[in-house]
Order: structure tokens, then C-alpha cells, then sequence
């Protein structure tokens, strides 16, 4: 007797039992499918932007500039450092960083002045594309500044107006001057949002009296080399120096970014068990309602592998069908969610744990992100048919041939 | 084992059978002594609850003694695990039952190729040997109906080549005749009662029937778990 033969049409032996399984297990492996992409793109888009935008991949900064930030805490030759690791493939550019008052009319909030080298900021990051209004610093434009979305909300004030940035130079002296917004940026993080004062270094070098020295070099990693690797690397020519991973100065956005896999996979359990309780109801009943029909079988000389055996394959087909149409079916909600995206921006801008999320949410689908939930789909059904198998093959011929 | 008990197919010592029912134990075997030699064509009858299908499902191997041995062409029951039972059924014993008993999933010619189909061997010897026997027992051109677009009568007719396509050494037929009408009846006892002359396949039928009981060539008579009489004709 072929088994598979056997199966298929013990299968179909109940249209709409079989249906109504097949139906949920589409339904859970296509929402998994869906809601996984979409996880990812929203944690990765996070992390894209944070690394993208604000930090980097790796920073380098002087000894003690992370314990106690100072203007004074500075690598004072950063030319060699910069030229070696753009030599060795990893893109990096220098930061100035510094603190001040900023004033615009009536309204006046603290800053931090963050002094960039324009043409070489825009090899290593993407800030200058992410402006909302206005356009990003010109290297010939000495007095533009670029602002955070908050901070242009607080001083009410928008391109083309005016600031006064006022603050204590490295010299000990008062400093200030008067600076014209030429940008505001779109949302990237809580704190660059509410202080980010984005300057030309030689204007910040001028305004703070700070005539060499960077305080911060930001550094991208090729695509192949992990972070670690890419931290060591740096470690090694960066002597002397304090080399960071970002996930070393943001470890609480690394934990939950790490920790979102777990929680990708819990709830996809918290899914697949409600569909294991039901499969395990139907192949019950598709058991318990056919015992007779075990008992016949065994008593004409079928053993208990076979008829365990015919209770998996039953189970496996029905998978399979599930399979094949939940991703039949989650392709094009996959190709929607990945081109086109759901737009968040008319919610007026969303942030986790202090990062901004982006105004179109993208989901990314990768073989992950099918091939889990396909093997959690058909793991939770062959724990599901383990039960009722095992009582098929197991029960005595001439108690199944009695039951009623 | 004697050498008569190595020719006789079935035999029975000394066996009891106890169910539990709810808080109850029920006696359905009490010491049954019997013997079932080669190509006989055996009756046991008795009122209901005499044991005559506890005794064939013991036979049968489908169920276990409380106490005694059962011995079907030499083998010990007793001594046989799951897998070697299953095997004992699939190659030397064919079952016939009261209610068909087929596969509704299968076909006429599944169902009748059942068994010799867990054997194992070409199909093509299996499909001309069980074409031939369904052609004998007169359902030639009903091999691909399903057990549901059958009458009673050609379901058991059915029933009758797959326990006997795979040549056991005897056939447990218990009710056979319990669900048709009198002419399908006469026409099932006429089947195997061939069968038995010209191929020599052992029978044994527990029964109410007389039309069973007359046709039968030995009458074992069970009242109360034990055999009360035990004749030829």
C-alpha cells in the first residue's frame, strides 16, 4: 500500500476539515512572513540611520574625552590617523564638538556645536541628505548652520534666519557670533533633535579659539569585515587612542536591537502554538474518527511505523500545501511592504529609545525571514500530530477495532 | 511441540480471557481447549457472550490471553512482540468481519491487493493474482469502485480475496454472513466453501447462522468460555 497514495486521499477524505487547517496554517505562515520583513526593516532601518546619520560604525577619541568631555580632550594630529584609514579601506572623518547658547529673538536654548569637514563628512555619512528645510553646509559658506528639527521648533525659527551661538572659547574668553540657518533636519534622534548645531570646522575652529586637534573621528567599516574585526583594525593604528564600537557607546540600543530576534521568535511561537492547538484538534479527530480503520489495518498486518508513519505523511501534505500558498499568497504583500512601504510620517514623526523612525516604514525579506517561519510552521505541526500518531500506532487491534 | 501440534494450524491451551468492565472482570474465556488442523472447515457457535469472537481475536493475534497459549502453526503467541505479531497476521492469517471491514479510501482491487501489497513482491504478480480472485468471487469489472459504490455482498466478497490473496494458513472469519441476505449469504458460503475443497485455505467462522453451521464440516459448540461439544460431520 502506498503511503503517500494513502494519505493524500485520506486527506481529502473531509474537504472541509482540511481546508479550515490548511487555511489557518496559510494564514499564520503568511502573517509571519509579513510581520518578520517588516520587524527587520524596522529595526535595521533604525540601525541603518543611527549608524548612517549619527555615529558611525567606530569613533576615536582622545583618552579621556569620554569620561570627562572637554574641549581640551582632543587628538591633536588626526591628519596621519585619517589619511592611514582611508588607506586601509575604512572611510572616516573628523568631528569637532562643543557646547554654547544659542538665541534667535526671544527664545534661546543650549547646543552642541558639532564642527564637521563638509566635503569629507559626506563620504562617511549621509547627514547632508537627510535635511527636511533648506539645504545642507557649504564649505565656502562660513556662517551657515545646520540645525536639529526640535531645536528650530524652540527657537522658532527656520532657514534664512539668524542665531547667536554664545559660549567660553578654549582661551577662557566669551565667544560669539552671529550665525544664518541654511537647513533643518529631518527627525534622526532625540538628542540631535532637540541641541544638533551642525557648523563648518573652520568656523567652529574660529568661533572657539581652537586652532588644531579634533575631538571625534568617525569611521566606517567595509561591508565585509564585522565590527569587531573592524574595531581591531582600527585599535591597531589608532594607538594611544580610545577606538568604540557604536554598540559599546550606545549599549542600550544595541541590547534591544540584539534582543529583537528573541522577540521575533517568541511571538511567532505565541502564533504557531494557537495553530498547533489546532492541528492537533483536527489530526485528533481525523484519528480518533478512523480508529476502527487502524484497527482493520493493523489486524491485516500494518505495524505501528506505518501507521505512524501515514498520520506524518497526512500531516506533512497539508504543510505543504500550506506552504506553498501561504508564500504564494505573501508575495505580494512582501513586494508591497519592501517598494512601498507603510507611511509613518503622518503620524508627526515616531521615535524608539530616542531614535527616530523613518517617515515610510520598509519591511526587508531575506531567505530568513522566510525560511524561519517555515521551520517554526513545520516543527510546531509535527509536535502537534506527535500525540495522535503515536496513539494510532500504539493502540492494541482489537481495542481500536472496538471503539465507537 | 509433538509433531501433531506442528500440523495442526491453530492450537488453544488452557486459555482464559478476562475484561475489566468498569469495576467488573468478565470471564469471557474460562480454560478453552482447541485444536484446528490443516484445511478444516471449522464452525464455533454459542449464545452471545459464549466467547466465539474472544477465541478467533486470540487466534487472530489481535489480542493477548489472560493465561494459556495459543499456538498458530507452531508459534507461541505469547512469545511474539508487536512488530512480529503484525508480521504473523499480514503473512499467515486472513480475517473476514462481520462488517466488511475495508478501506473506504481504497478500491475493490486496493483493498483486495491490501495485504499481499505489505508484502511486498512485483506488482504485476499481485495484480494478476488478484484480478483472478476477484474475477472467481464475480466482481470482474468492479476492481476500481470504492467500498461505497458496493452492496454489502460485494464488499464481502471483497473482504474474502484480500484475506485469502496472500495464501495464510487460516482464515478467521467472524460473522461473515451476520450482514447480508440470505441469497448473498449462500452465495459467500459457496465462495469459500470452494476455496477450502480446491485450495485447501483453513476456515474457521464463529457464527450464529445455521446456514454456516450446516455447510461447516466441524461444530464446536461454546457455552461459558468453553467448548460444551465438538463435532464432525
Amino acid at each position: 500500500m502506498n503511503i503517500f497514495k494513502m494519505a493524500w486521499r485520506n486527506v481529502w477524505r473531509n474537504t472541509r476539515r482540511t481546508t479550515v487547517t490548511i487555511a489557518a496554517m496559510t494564514l499564520a505562515l503568511m502573517v509571519e512572513v509579513l510581520y518578520s520583513g517588516l520587524v527587520l526593516g524596522y529595526f535595521q532601518g533604525l540601525e541603518d540611520d543611527l549608524l548612517d546619520l549619527e555615529v558611525g560604525d567606530v569613533q576615536i577619541f582622545a583618552p579621556d574625552y569620554l569620561d570627562t568631555p572637554s574641549i581640551y580632550s582632543a587628538i591633536q594630529d588626526p591628519v596621519p590617523l585619517l589619511a592611514t584609514l582611508n588607506d586601509m579601506g575604512y572611510p572616516a572623518c573628523p568631528r569637532l564638538l562643543g557646547g554654547a547658547l544659542a538665541a534667535a529673538d526671544e527664545s534661546s536654548a543650549g547646543v552642541a556645536l558639532r564642527g564637521v569637514e563638509v566635503d569629507l563628512e559626506k563620504e562617511v555619512t549621509l547627514i547632508d541628505e537627510n535635511v527636511a528645510d533648506g539645504v545642507w553646509l557649504d564649505s565656502a559658506d562660513k556662517r551657515g548652520v545646520v540645525i536639529g528639527r526640535r531645536l528650530a521648533r524652540t527657537l522658532a525659527v527656520e532657514p534664512g534666519d539668524e542665531i547667536v551661538l554664545l559660549t567660553q572659547a578654549a582661551d577662557g574668553s566669551i565667544a560669539h557670533d552671529l550665525f544664518r540657518i541654511r537647513g533643518v533636519l529631518l527627525g534622526i534622534a532625540d538628542g540631535t533633535d532637540r541641541t544638533a548645531v551642525y557648523m563648518n570646522g573652520e568656523a567652529f575652529r574660529e568661533l572657539m579659539e581652537f586652532p588644531e586637534g579634533v575631538h571625534q573621528v568617525i569611521v566606517r567599516r567595509p561591508q565585509d569585515v564585522d565590527l569587531k574585526s573592524a574595531a581591531q583594525a582600527i585599535g591597531q593604528v589608532a594607538t594611544g587612542l580610545d577606538v568604540k564600537t557604536w554598540k559599546e557607546l550606545m549599549p542600550l540600543v544595541a541590547t534591544m536591537l540584539e534582543s529583537t530576534r528573541g522577540m521575533i521568535v517568541i511571538i511567532f511561537l505565541v502564533v504557531y502554538i494557537a495553530i498547533a492547538i489546532l492541528v492537533l484538534n483536527a489530526m485528533l479527530m481525523a484519528v480518533f474518527e478512523r480508529i476502527r480503520e487502524f484497527g482493520i489495518l493493523k489486524a491485516i498486518g500494518v505495524g505501528p511505523f506505518y501507521v505512524f508513519g501515514l498520520i506524518l505523511v497526512e500531516a506533512g501534505i497539508q504543510t505543504l500545501v500550506a506552504l506553498f500558498s501561504g508564500l504564494v499568497l505573501a508575495l505580494p504583500g512582501m513586494w508591497y511592504l519592501s517598494e512601498v512601504g507603510i507611511d509613518v510620517g503622518s503620524l508627526g514623526g515616531m521615535n524608539v529609545m530616542g531614535l527616530a523612525m523613518r517617515p515610510v516604514w520598509n519591511g526587508i525579506y531575506t531567505l530568513d525571514t522566510v525560511i524561519v517561519p517555515i521551520i517554526l510552521l513545520v516543527v510546531i505541526v509535527f509536535c502537534a500530530v506527535l500525540y495522535p500518531a503515536l496513539k494510532a500506532a500504539l493502540i492494541r487491534p482489537v481495542q481500536a477495532m472496538h471503539h465507537r | 511441540m509433538d509433531e501433531a501440534d506442528v500440523k495442526s494450524v491453530v492450537k488453544l491451551e488452557q486459555v482464559t480471557k478476562v475484561y475489566r468492565q468498569g469495576a467488573v472482570d468478565v470471564h469471557a474465556l474460562r480454560g478453552l481447549d482447541l485444536t484446528v488442523g490443516k484445511g478444516e472447515f471449522v464452525a464455533i457457535c454459542g449464545p452471545s457472550g459464549s466467547g466465539k469472537t474472544t477465541a478467533l481475536n486470540l487466534i487472530g493475534a489481535l489480542d493477548r490471553t489472560t493465561s494459556g497459549e495459543v499456538w498458530l502453526e507452531g508459534n507461541n503467541l505469547n512469545r511474539l512482540n508487536r512488530q512480529q505479531l503484525s508480521r504473523l497476521r499480514r503473512d499467515r492469517i486472513g480475517f473476514v468481519f462481520q462488517a466488511y471491514n475495508l478501506i473506504p479510501v481504497l478500491t475493490a482491487f486496493e483493498n483486495a491487493e491490501a495485504v499481499l501489497a505489505l508484502q511486498g513482491g512485483s506488482a504485476a504478480r499481485r495484480q494478476e493474482r488478484v484480478m483472478a480472485l476477484l474475477a472467481e468471487v464475480g466482481l470482474k469489472g468492479m476492481e476500481h469502485r470504492r467500498p461505497h459504490e458496493l452492496s454489502g455482498g460485494q464488499q464481502q466478497r471483497v473482504a474474502i480475496v484480500r484475506a485469502i490473496a496472500a495464501e495464510p494458513a487460516v482464515v478467521l472469519a467472524d460473522e461473515p454472513t451476520a450482514n447480508v441476505d440470505s441469497e448473498t449469504a449462500d452465495n459467500l458460503l459457496e465462495i469459500m466453501g470452494r476455496l477450502n475443497q480446491e485450495r485447501g485455505v483453513t476456515f474457521i467462522f464463529s457464527t450464529h447462522d445455521s446456514r454456516v453451521m450446516d455447510r461447516a464440516r466441524r461444530l464446536v459448540r461454546m457455552v461459558d468460555g468453553r467448548v460444551a461439544s465438538d463435532s464432525k460431520s
